[in-house]
């Protein structure tokens, strides 16, 4: 077909065409060759990474596990308390990073005890600085809109002058996790951003009465690392916080009992669903700080299902008089 | 032999081989039915559809490998794709010829010059590529909207097969066909206008080749010095490439149209570039491409903007059974209507854009249109996909048995009833071809029984035996012999009524009332109702119910996309 | 389109030809390709009548492979056929039910036709009816009248073109295209090559069979009916058997009950059935039979309990011979419930 009788054929040009071909062809096909799948997508959407939460709980101490401490003044109790258990040495390390994680999950005000008490939080920032700690943040996935939580609740204001960063939450902070041999936690996704980077996870939560759960405290608090339409999980609402408690291993829980939500938690709303019964427990062992706590609200450890099925699956014991609780006075 | 002539020749031959594949996609075994039939060959070959869903899943999933060989061919020798083997393309060359082979030369070559626009189809192929590239943003596979192949698929199978169906028993139906209807006219039409319109300025593939073809071993061009410029080449040119003087390779769609017009026997397809001069690549300035690209990185957010991935997820998507959950689907559909096609019972249309703009064209099903709902022992919507948006899935994974009875049967959606329409719930009237339909086993649709006093139904007694029961008011006479009227008397017992004339109400034999009512004595006629609820944990959703209810207009039963299995975050249920 | 003076080379004509062949050999491909499919990957479709069936769950249990049952001289043609309760019809339309209502699990159909003769073919229809006694009890109740005993198999009939036996659960109808010799012959061939597979204990299966005296029975009158006995629903599992005294034939019956109060309480309710549906009580010699004899429009009726049985005389046509049999009968049942 061609006729090349007139002019020179450009043989430097023809190869190179002729390698860029080659190249070009070996390049798809090294592509195809990368990426073919005969198997096509999964049924499920389990594609996605898979991310668990790091375990931030410190060495066992015995007798250093739980410590309770009335008393009127938070910012007191809570040094106490946290003396008790061996100070903040025990669980700050110099030049670490701290995650605070309290219930900030309502757009309440602080005296109406839906939500974790500003001083509180800003007292335990002072103290993780206190210990060494390089950068303490504080953030949670509340239920209302986080802004408003955040301000509302007095939270935000107290904890960045005490020198924490807000981290709010965002979509690129939740990832889809599986609790290995978990049943209801399966592949969804989890608020786990924040706590990717720290080495110290500590939560704070008041004594709540709840509707649906029986009661809000420690435990109940990471229900806040939900994401999704985490609602759904009311179903089951004890299987839910159980798992939850394998899944979040802390290193220190701290649980407001100073003004206690009697009835109609958790989101109260009047004054007079408070109750002053003026206890700080401070815990390694979250199922024994909640078993304490529901003391407080007049309720015996076999009202709250959620307890057994968590010191079922190891999250901790019911017993807590067998870790030998540290007690404590301040006035 | 002429090589125009093999041209044509493989033209009709493709173009026939496509219109049987669409012919023969309906299930069955029959010759004319889908057997072993490669149906999706063309979609496979078609490269846009490979790279689309390379970029957006980062798989190149099974059959469209078949586009490696397209890829390589083109190449290899150029555009021949385009001038040979696409339907679509043949049908605007047949259209342009026939339009147009009456008018003079002169006018024929100002058609086929080249224009600039015809750098529009390298914004789109940028465009759409864009709106897929970039996970860490957002993705999207759009290449279906305007992507030759599923273009023409969509059009033969939801519109043109159907419309000529009509003649037969097997009517189609297909929602919102008109506007694939009307964007395929169009473009067949605007061949009048000027030929290869579509392939000229909109197609993506065509541009895709375009491109690909750069290094092309063999192309078009002057093989000696001498040309007159007659102009006699650009007279039949399809691809507007301007063969006398600078071609430009990227638009020759290898028709070889030049080669057989010029009486100087100067073009030929050749290894050498041709001596005239050759512009090689696409018409883009860098600018445009960094406008195109741009624009399609962030037309996806901006689309998502609706949130119709999240929680303002439009409830009336129920996707075919196997279909992955939204988003990854969206990554994978090319919107050609296979699915749609081979369904049995027609309940698989073409969505609009109810849902979000990328819903435009994916399957949707429409329980209403059809003969059933979806199937139960049906797998065939997913063994047609091209691109693994709807899975091939196993009889046993769909119906939840053998390894997967674990797992259960994959939902689709589930159903409501609608108390306020339903027969049985707001108008007193018996019922229940819901339940009776319900094809799953133990029925996912069950009834309580209910018995309501009917309008005029409170009577008083003239004269009454154990069997009959004379009443003062007039009745219509076999009103409640149907055998779901009874009748109560003062005690709370109950009969049922076997006849009735205009006085006169017949009981049941063999039963009587322990109260026989006395003359003034009260009676009541009560209607049997079986009130339908839908038991959720064991609801497929698969529309039987909805499609044979009896209140036809907006049904009394209706299934929404609450529950689908293929999404998580949709779940009616903790799963127990 | 042509151009005036193009001349067309041979290399533009091998060209164009190589491409031809191309385009010819990917139809060729897709030609065959067409053929190899598997309609189960589309789930159950509708398939005309006739056609195999592909199963969608793997069975436990072997399926009984036909195709190797082939005579001498016969090959098979077409494929084996698989039908199932719910597109039994398909094949043999209204019999379809009564093979369902009695246990009906699997049927498979092969056919097999002579090498040299066209129009010398069989169908072998193995019917898996899920028990011994289901398959006894189809083979029995379709019985027909031409039947010559097969020996010297048990529970084997042939006609002139067919042969009928039961085979462990399966009941086998083997049916030729022609009433020949050789097409018996190599029905018997393919029927012997059957039970060489299975050998079953008939005797602990049927044991009701033998509860049945020999004397004045007809050999192989011996029926099952599973439900529904003489048009009463209360009997249900029910054998049969003729007997012939003098010219006349009487049917007796039996059915195992599970007690002997279970039995005489479906005696009684089937005599009052008999008597609702107009039969009057006669007058018997025999002391045992008081009450149980009746007159059915001109035919005997006995029916009476023994032990856990429910025995007795069915249509007799007259009551001597009816009270005959009836009275060996209740002999046998009783002496045979002093074993138990």
């Amino acid at each position: 077909m061609s006729k090349e009788n007139d002019v020179k054929f450009d043989r430097r040009e023809f190869i190179s065409r002729v390698s860029k071909a080659g190249i070009s062809v070996a390049a798809a096909g090294t592509a195809a060759y990368l990426l073919y799948d005969g198997k096509g997508p999964g049924p499920s959407t389990g594609d996605k990474k898979l991310v668990t939460l790091p375990d931030f709980s410190v060495p066992r101490r015995d007798g250093q596990t739980i410590s309770i401490v009335t008393g009127p003044d938070r910012v007191k109790t809570v040094n106490k308390a946290i003396e008790l258990l061996g100070g903040i040495e025990r669980f700050v390390r110099p030049g670490e990073t701290v995650a605070i994680k309290p219930n900030i999950a309502f757009a309440s005000p602080p005296m109406l005890g839906a939500t974790a008490n500003p001083e509180l939080v800003a007292e335990v920032v002072r103290l993780c600085y206190r210990g060494g700690a390089k950068k303490v943040y504080v953030t949670d996935n509340p239920i209302n809109d986080p802004a408003s939580c955040f301000t509302l609740s007095g939270i935000g204001k107290a904890a960045s002058e005490a020198g924490a960063e807000i981290i709010m939450p965002k979509d690129g902070l939740f990832k889809n996790t599986t609790l290995a041999g978990g049943r209801l936690i399966k592949n969804w996704p989890i608020f786990c951003g924040p706590f990717e980077t720290v080495q110290r996870l500590i939560g704070i939560s008041p004594v709540k009465d709840h509707h649906r759960a029986g009661a809000s405290m420690a435990m109940k608090n990471w229900y806040g690392l939900l994401g999704g339409r985490r609602n759904i999980f009311h179903q089951d609402i004890n299987t839910i916080i159980a798992e939850l408690a394998i899944l979040v291993r802390p290193t220190l829980v701290i649980l407001d009992g100073t003004s206690v939500m009697m009835t109609n938690g958790p989101t109260g709303g009047s004054v007079s669903d408070l109750k002053q019964a003026n206890t700080l427990i401070a815990s390694c062992d979250m199922v024994a700080a909640d078993s304490y706590g529901c003391g407080l609200l007049g309720r015996q450890v076999l009202d709250l299902p959620y307890l057994a099925k968590a010191e079922k699956a190891g999250a901790g014991t019911t017993n807590y008089e067998t870790l030998k609780p540290k007690i404590a006075t301040v006035s | 032999m002429k090589i125009v002539q093999t041209r044509r020749i493989s033209q009709i031959f493709f173009f026939i081989l496509f219109v049987w594949f669409c012919i023969v996609s309906t299930v069955g075994e029959k010759f004319q039915q889908i057997r072993g039939w490669p149906i999706n060959w063309f979609l496979q070959l078609d490269p846009l559809a490979a790279i689309g869903t390379a970029l957006t899943t980062h798989t190149l999933y099974r059959g469209l490998l078949w586009a490696l060989a397209t890829i390589c061919l083109t190449i290899i020798f150029g555009r021949f794709f385009c001038g040979w083997v696409c339907p679509f393309g043949s049908l605007h060359h047949f259209t342009g010829y026939l339009g147009n082979r009456k008018k003079p030369a002169a006018q024929k070559i100002r058609l086929n010059k080249y224009r600039k626009a015809q750098c529009i189809k390298y914004i789109v192929l940028v465009f759409v590529l864009a709106m897929a590239a970039f996970p860490s943003i957002a993705v999207t596979l759009q290449t279906g909207l305007l992507d030759p192949l599923p273009l023409i698929t969509r059009s033969f199978n939801l519109v043109l097969l159907p419309i000529f169906d009509i003649a037969s028993a097997a009517e189609r139906f297909y929602e919102g066909a008109w506007l694939i209807l009307a964007i395929f006219l169009t473009a067949v039409l605007l061949n009048l206008v000027i030929p290869r319109f579509y392939c000229r300025f909109i197609c993506p593939l065509g541009a895709l080749f375009g491109v690909l073809g750069r290094f092309a071993i063999w192309r078009i061009g002057q093989n000696q010095s001498g040309c007159g410029h007659c102009k006699l080449c650009e007279k039949s040119c399809e691809g507007g490439c301007e063969p006398d003087g600078n071609i430009r390779i990227s638009e020759c769609v290898l028709c070889l149209n030049c080669r057989d017009d010029c009486e100087k026997e100067i073009i030929s397809y050749q290894r050498q570039l041709s001596l005239a001069g050759e512009i090689t690549g696409p018409d883009i300035s860098r600018r445009g491409f960094v406008l195109s690209l741009a624009g399609g990185v962030f037309a996806v957010p901006a689309v998502r903007l609706s949130n119709k991935l999240g929680s303002n997820w439009y409830h009336k998507v129920i996707r075919p059974p196997g279909a992955l959950a939204e988003e990854e689907f969206l990554s994978r559909c090319i919107k050609c209507g296979q699915c749609m096609r081979i369904c049995p019972t027609n309940v698989i249309q073409p969505a609009g854009i109810d849902g979000g703009l990328e819903n435009l064209w994916t399957p949707v099903l429409n329980n209403r249109i059809g003969s059933s709902g979806c199937q139960l022992n049906c797998t065939a919507c997913g063994q047609v996909c091209p691109t693994s948006a709807i899975r091939p899935i196993t009889l046993s994974e769909k119906l939840g048995i053998g390894e997967f009875a674990e797992a259960g049967p994959i939902r689709l959606g589930t159903a409501f009833v609608d108390r306020n329409r339903c027969l049985p719930w707001a108008m007193d009237k018996p019922c229940i071809v819901c339940q009776e339909n319900c094809p799953v086993s133990p029925k996912a649709i069950y009834t309580q029984e209910c018995f309501n006093t009917v309008r005029d139904g409170f009577l008083t007694v003239r004269k009454a035996t154990d069997k009959r029961i004379e009443t003062v008011e007039t009745l219509v006479p076999g009103r409640f012999a149907t055998g779901d009227y009874y009748c109560t008397n003062e005690g709370g017992e109950r009969l049922k009524i076997v006849a009735n004339t205009e006085n006169l109400l017949e009981l049941t034999k063999g039963e009587k009332f322990w109260k026989i009512p006395g003359e003034g004595g009260k009676i009541e006629v009560q209607v049997r109702l079986q009130r339908p609820f839908i038991d959720i944990e064991k609801c497929i959703g698969c529309g039987v119910c909805e499609h044979e209810c009896p209140v036809i207009g907006k049904r009394a039963i209706r299934v929404f996309a609450e529950g689908e299995t293929r999404s998580a975050d949709r779940r009616l249920l903790l799963k127990s | 389109m042509a151009s005036a003076g193009h001349r067309v080379k041979s290399p533009e004509t091998v060209i164009s030809v190589g491409l031809l062949v191309i385009l010819f050999l990917i139809g060729a491909g897709i030609f065959v390709k067409q053929s190899d499919f598997d309609m189960g990957r589309f789930g159950i479709v509708t398939v005309p009548a006739g056609l195999p069936l592909q199963q969608a769950e793997a069975e436990e249990e072997e399926k009984p492979a036909l195709s190797s049952l082939a005579s001498e001289g016969f090959e098979p043609f077409s494929k084996t056929e698989f039908y199932k309760p719910e597109n039994l019809y398909e094949k043999i339309n209204g019999k379809a039910p009564f093979y369902i209502e009695s246990g009906f699990e699997e049927l498979s159909a092969q056919r097999f036709v002579n090498k040299n003769d066209q129009s010398l073919w069989m169908e072998v229809y193995v019917y898996n009816m899920g028990g011994v006694r289901n398959a006894f009890s189809v083979y029995s109740v379709q019985r027909r009248a031409e039947a010559e005993p097969f020996e010297p198999m048990r529970f084997a009939y042939k006609t002139s073109n067919a042969l009928y036996f039961v085979h462990g659960k399966y009941y086998i109808e083997l049916v030729g295209s022609a009433e020949s010799e050789e097409m018996l012959k190599a029905i018997a061939e393919v029927a012997r090559k059957i039970r060489a597979k299975l050998a079953v204990d008939y005797d602990t299966e049927i044991a009701e069979l033998s509860l049945f005296p020999q004397e004045n029975l007809v050999s192989d009158s011996m029926k099952l009916y599973l439900a529904n006995a003489f048009g009463f629903e209360g009997l249900s599992n029910t054998f049969t058997a003729r007997y012939r005294i003098a010219d006349v034939t009487v049917t007796a019956f039996l059915s195992r009950r599970a007690d002997s109060n279970e039995a005489e309480a479906v005696a009684e309710s089937y005599r009052k059935f008999l008597i609702q549906n107009g039969a009057v009580r006669k007058n018997t010699s025999q002391k045992t039979m008081e009450g149980k004899v009746m007159d059915f429009y001109g035919t005997t009726e006995i029916v009476l309990s023994v032990g856990s049985f429910v025995a007795g005389v069915h249509e007799a046509e007259n009551q001597e011979a009816a009270e005959k049999v009836a009275e060996i009968l209740i002999n046998k049942l009783n002496s045979a419930n002093g074993n138990e």
